[in-house]
């Protein structure tokens, strides 16, 4: 029937509105996003899986960790780079690497806590276990996300000159925030430069004597979140009237924090509350910070 | 595993866009409501791809989704047009489809069963089993429906012809 031939052809002729690559992508970013938050749930339980399952572990992961950081020459050359800063434990380059394919730059950048006192009682093995794990888990998924871009730009016509020029990379880094004789700690941040949605940011913070990460509630008491919640109100009040710029409660501003709040602790040993970019203030305050004095 | 079939349906997605839009926009003849259709049966595919099991069946569950928005676009629709102007009804035809073709306006006058069995058989190119799949039918009625509505449209193009 050459009349369904024709027809079909005029089917294969249906226009495709610029619009729809933009709204099934918007589908997709929404449900990724949401996928990363239920992944990041799962995480949190399989971290304390781990935590459970330390003593029996501990041996392997220390023969694991002791190979990988005695073959690589990276170690030894940014532990050379490293002063030691008194205290029982420091922070160490466990591994860096940089890597190029497809015009897509991913630098990476694993900590790793290196406990100098070797009799303290205490491991970090777990700890450090789940850092690897979850550096190498972003970096991969942040690849593929890169990758999917990469496809979708060329497949709706992008030349591969053009995608070069978007001189996408991947980081994975971190800062140590204090690395003192009581606590050790540090963040550990993942971003792509050519979206938001993604960017994750991880605070460790390390009490030296118990080796274990340390909850607001350890640092505040048990009134922690009335506290905090108390002082951040004053302390957002007093920076509008200095002219800054908050979300309203409405606007999914501020409405208090909760035991996944981020944070991590200065020089004084005080906690300092970390908000991300966006999520109590517009883009353009960038990640807001609030000490709580005890 | 779970996430690579999650990634997969994102690429099969990706990949299929345009045609998941054809396939909306010759239900619908509306440029708006296709573009509607593919929004929403990508936001549910995302929320149910749990429900995958294999990626194979991936294309057939899609476009399961992608025909029940279509219809339910439709479906809205008719009740829309129920309560407006009948001359409305004709700012749904858009440009670049028009109705000149006479065996495209048989087409539109067939049952949307059959209308989406020849859809799919002849433009989106599936297998019958696949489109069993898709509609929910059984295979001879996927067969049936299709024999039986290709049989109306010669005799009535050859009724219109003479």
């Amino acid at each position: 029937m050459s009349k369904l031939d024709k027809m079909k052809e005029k089917y294969d002729g249906i226009p495709i509105p610029e619009e729809l690559t933009i709204r099934v992508q918007q589908e997709i970013l929404r449900s990724q996003r949401q996928q990363e938050e239920k992944d990041n749930a799962a995480h949190r339980n399989r971290f304390r899986r781990i935590i459970s399952n330390m003593a029996v572990t501990a041996a392997a992961v220390c023969i694991l960790f002791t190979a990988a950081l005695n073959t690589s020459p990276v170690f030894a050359v940014e532990a050379a780079k490293l002063p030691v800063i008194g205290g029982l434990a420091r922070i160490l380059t466990f591994r860096s690497y940089e890597t190029e394919k497809d015009d897509i730059v991913v630098a990476v950048e694993i900590p790793t806590i290196e406990m100098i006192e070797k009799d303290t009682g205490t491991s970090v093995d777990g700890i450090n276990q789940e850092i690897l794990a979850r550096c190498n888990e972003y970096a991969d998924s942040a690849v593929l996300r890169a990758e999917e871009y990469r496809t979708a730009f060329l497949e709706t016509g992008g030349t591969l000159e053009e995608w070069a020029k978007h001189n996408i990379k991947i980081t994975v880094s971190y800062e140590i925030k204090q690395q003192g004789n009581d606590y050790l700690s540090f963040v550990v941040r993942g971003t792509e430069n050519w979206t938001n949605a993604y960017n994750q940011s991880k605070y460790y913070n390390l009490d030296l004597r118990t080796g274990k990460l340390v909850t607001l509630e350890d640092m505040l008491g048990s009134d922690y979140a009335k506290l905090a919640d108390r002082s951040i109100r004053q302390q957002i009040s007093e920076r509008q009237n200095a002219g800054e710029t908050f979300f309203t409660a409405e606007q999914g501003g501020f409405t208090g924090i909760s035991e996944d709040t981020k944070f991590y602790i200065n020089q004084n040993n005080d906690p300092v509350i970390v908000f991300e970019k966006y999520e109590i203030a517009p883009g353009s305050s960038g990640e807001i910070e609030f000490v709580i004095e005890g | 595993m779970k996430s690579t079939l999650y990634e997969g349906l994102i690429q099969y997605i990706l990949e299929n866009q345009e045609r998941f839009y054809r396939v909306a926009y010759s239900y619908t003849r509306h440029q708006e409501d296709a573009l509607d259709a593919v929004q929403s049966a990508v936001c549910k595919a995302l929320e149910a791809h749990e429900s995958i099991k294999n990626a194979d069946a991936v294309k057939t569950w899609f476009y399961k989704i992608l025909i029940n928005e279509c219809l339910t676009v439709l479906k809205k629709r008719s009740r829309l047009v129920l309560t407006a102007d009948a001359a409305e009804q004709e700012t749904y035809c858009e440009k670049g489809y028009e109705q000149g073709d006479d065996l495209e306006q048989e087409l539109n006058k067939l049952d949307i069963d059959v209308q989406g069995i020849i859809k799919l058989r002849f433009f989106e190119e599936m297998s019958l089993k696949e489109i069993s799949a898709i509609t929910g039918f059984n295979l001879n009625t996927v067969k049936t429906k299709l024999y039986r509505g290709l049989k109306l449209l010669k005799e009535n193009i050859q009724e219109a012809d003479l």
